[in-house]
């Protein structure tokens, strides 16, 4: 895809933000502020996470993950105690797998602004496109028709419990290859979109996808799915990362200037409250 | 200019990815009139056992052409690249979206492709996956509904003199994706209408993809022939 | 990698003047080792419950391999850091055989430590043996691929130092970080898995 002509109507510098409530100031920005699609794709990426964390943590409580050492009736017992909480909260999960979309579309977008060539933000782009159905989905299915039959063979249910949590923790190639591929582009790009630490960072993700290997391995200990070492720690890294990016991303969109070369840094503080205006609701 | 060699061709494939998909919708026993959650393991053993030819057939022909959609969807989504946006984080946003209903809906095909495998199979397996068709099948409205109300967005958001899609196509893909919505609390109901064979997981879904089909191919065609008036006045 | 094209904020300006390389590779090294402290106390706590079994699989590590091992990372040290000597100096050539001297006992060590994990093998000591095996595998596991990470840096280093272009400073000392890093990573391990009885 070639660059756009700019074909916007609207001028660079839109009208005054209204001065009212945040309902209107949000209107306003949802008519007319610059980088509208960007905050939107920003906003759905917040919004994404939290939901995340709360359907998995608080709703449908399959994270912290049970053990994999457990047998067969302690399983079926886990699996009543959280009945309804599995099939409404998966089916929030279907609801919003959606919202990956946008989520994606904006790293892609990130390495687009790189100055490396688009082949990085393409091959983010399907990489984490598909990345949801094995990572994501196939849990939310398996441990849905796990729940959906309590008088089914206790022996199928287990093996639906392994199914959903091996393949929740254990399909970890798609996020590793495609934080590579981040890490790449972030290292050799030359309009400083992102600060070169992020980069190694990166390499730290990518390697805790390695780490939560051996959970297809092993029963109990460190490195079973719930392991110190393959859930724990590897759930420290993967939420400092995703923090970190969050706010990465919120700058990068701050400092945009849709430009094709290095992205300016944010001017100083007195500078910018002035120039802000238009970034009334942030 | 712009390179359109093809793009009809591959447009006027979605009549004819229709016609298959209606014939094969209709070929397979479990649909006319859907098969009920509460059917027994013994009854889904007998289904699979009774009507095996028609279910592997069916499904066979549904695997064939399961991704068929997506040349119409990438031609959706090159549509938006065509709006007064800044950025092509909307049409980035539809091809994340383009593979997921087509892969979840191949594993659904292949859970009853599997069911009809080895029909003499322990009927507790085979209601096994059976149930794990008809889930993935339902709930494959998950990237549909996103991929509805991003056009829509996206439509909203093309503000210029003549905006690619009329602002009716935007208010129609979000009754869509309000349609679809239902289906994915699917698993909450083994009766009723939010049932798998129900009224609004089974009937207004499909119907509402139908439709979504039927209406999204005829924008996408007049639009198409729109814009190759346009570029052949220009040039 | 770059060069920072446009302005940096002052702090950053203070902090390369201050570390040798990209202050990001700084960050980086930070991280890891936090990230080893984890796993490392994760072993230590294990082990404080199993004693009497790590005692006894401990003694089935070959100390020889060990310190061979750790010997031939601390000569890639030494070698990396006289190859950042003589890059400050613009002594090129003798920056460049020194690069190609790290990497050649990091090769001695990797090859050496395969030579290990087969003879362990061997006797029967494999990753889902016992638990002590377990942290044996993965910690000297996850250290090779850190090693092997420096093989790519250490690459670049090369590639720095080869044409007259190039030759950036901080990339070069940035690689030698990297690789100071992995060594340390190694004696807290050897120390950790092999020594401490």
């Amino acid at each position: 895809m070639s660059l756009p002509k700019m074909k916007t109507t609207e001028p660079l510098t839109a009208p005054d933000p209204p001065a009212g409530s945040w309902v209107s100031r949000l209107a306003w920005n949802f008519r007319h502020h610059p980088k509208r699609e960007l905050w939107f794709a920003w906003w759905v990426m917040v919004i994404f996470y939290q939901l995340y964390g709360v359907l998995f943590f608080f709703v449908t409580r399959v994270q912290p993950p049970p053990s994999p050492a457990w047998d067969t009736p302690t399983v079926t017992q886990w699996f009543s105690d959280r009945h309804l909480g599995i099939l409404a909260g998966f089916g929030v999960v279907f609801l919003i797998t959606g919202m990956c979309a946008p989520m994606n579309a904006l790293l892609a977008y990130s390495m687009r602004r790189m100055s490396v060539s688009r082949l990085f933000a393409y091959s983010y782009l399907i990489i984490y496109s598909l990345s949801a159905i094995p990572g994501m989905l196939v849990m939310a299915i398996a441990m849905t028709v796990a729940a959906l039959r309590p008088d089914r063979d206790p022996e199928l249910i287990h093996w639906l419990y392994d199914f959903a949590f091996l393949s929740f923790s254990g399909t970890m190639g798609v996020f590793m290859i495609g934080s590579l591929v981040w890490m790449v582009a972030i290292l050799l790009d030359k309009n400083c979109v992102f600060p070169k630490w992020f980069g190694y960072l990166s390499l730290c993700n990518a390697l805790t996808e390695v780490v939560v290997a051996p959970a297809w391995i092993f029963h109990r200990g460190a490195f079973a799915w719930n392991g110190a070492i393959a859930w724990w720690i590897n759930m420290v890294v993967f939420v400092t990362y995703t923090g970190v990016f969050i706010v990465l991303l919120r700058k990068m969109i701050q400092r945009e200037d849709f430009g094709a070369g290095p992205l300016p840094d944010l001017p100083d503080k007195g500078v910018a409250d002035h120039s802000d205006a238009a970034e009334a609701v942030r | 200019m712009r390179r359109t060699d093809g793009e009809l061709i591959l447009f006027w494939t979605l009549p004819a990815l229709a016609i298959i998909w209606a014939s094969a919708f209709f070929l397979f026993p479990g649909f006319l009139h859907p098969m009920s959650p509460t059917m027994s393991a013994e009854e889904v053993a007998g289904f699979y056992r009774d009507e095996t030819a028609r279910i592997r057939y069916s499904m066979i022909l549904f695997n064939w052409f399961g991704v068929g959609l997506i040349p119409v969807v990438i031609l959706v989504a090159m549509q938006v690249r065509r709006m007064a946006h800044r950025t092509p984080i909307l049409s980035y946003s539809l091809i994340a979206c383009a593979g997921g209903p087509p892969t979840l809906f191949l594993i659904a095909n292949m859970f009853w492709l599997l069911g009809s495998f080895r029909p003499e199979r322990a009927p507790e397996l085979t209601q096994l996956l059976n149930d794990l068709a008809w889930l993935t099948f339902t709930i494959l409205v998950a990237y549909l509904i996103a991929q509805c109300l991003l056009l829509a967005l996206a439509i909203y958001w093309d503000r210029q003199a003549r905006p690619v899609f009329k602002p009716w196509v935007a208010h129609f893909n979000v009754l869509i994706a309000v349609a679809l919505a239902p289906a994915a609390f699917t698993a909450l109901a083994s009766t009723g209408p939010l049932a798998w064979d129900g009224l609004l997981s089974f009937w207004v879904k499909n119907i509402a993809i139908a439709a979504w089909i039927i209406v999204m191919g005829i924008v996408l065609g007049q639009t198409i022939r729109q814009q190759r008036a346009q570029d052949r006045v220009a040039a | 990698m770059t060069n920072r094209a446009g302005s940096r904020p002052q702090l950053e300006e203070k902090l390369t003047k201050f570390v040798p390389g990209q202050p990001d590779m700084w960050m980086f090294v930070l991280f890891e080792s936090l990230l080893f402290t984890g796993y490392f106390s994760v072993y230590l706590v294990s082990r404080t419950q199993n004693e009497e079994l790590y005692l006894q699989s401990q003694a089935a590590l070959d100390l020889r391999f060990g310190v061979f091992n750790t010997i031939a990372l601390l000569l890639s040290s030494w070698a990396i850091a006289r190859c950042v000597q003589a890059s400050r100096e613009g002594a090129y050539r003798s920056a460049l055989i020194n690069a190609f001297l790290t990497v050649s006992f990091g090769v001695v060590f990797l090859t050496s430590k395969v030579l290990e994990w087969v003879n362990e093998i061997q006797m029967g000591n494999t990753f889902t043996s016992d638990e002590f095996f377990q942290h044996y595998f993965f910690l000297t596991s996850i250290h090779c691929i850190h090693v092997l990470i420096g093989f790519i840096g250490l690459g670049v280093v090369v590639y720095q130092l080869w044409s007259p272009v190039r030759r950036s400073q901080q990339l070069v000392e940035t690689g030698a970080t990297y690789w100071h890093t992995v060594d340390f990573l190694w004696v807290l391990i050897f120390a950790l898995l092999y020594v401490v009885r």
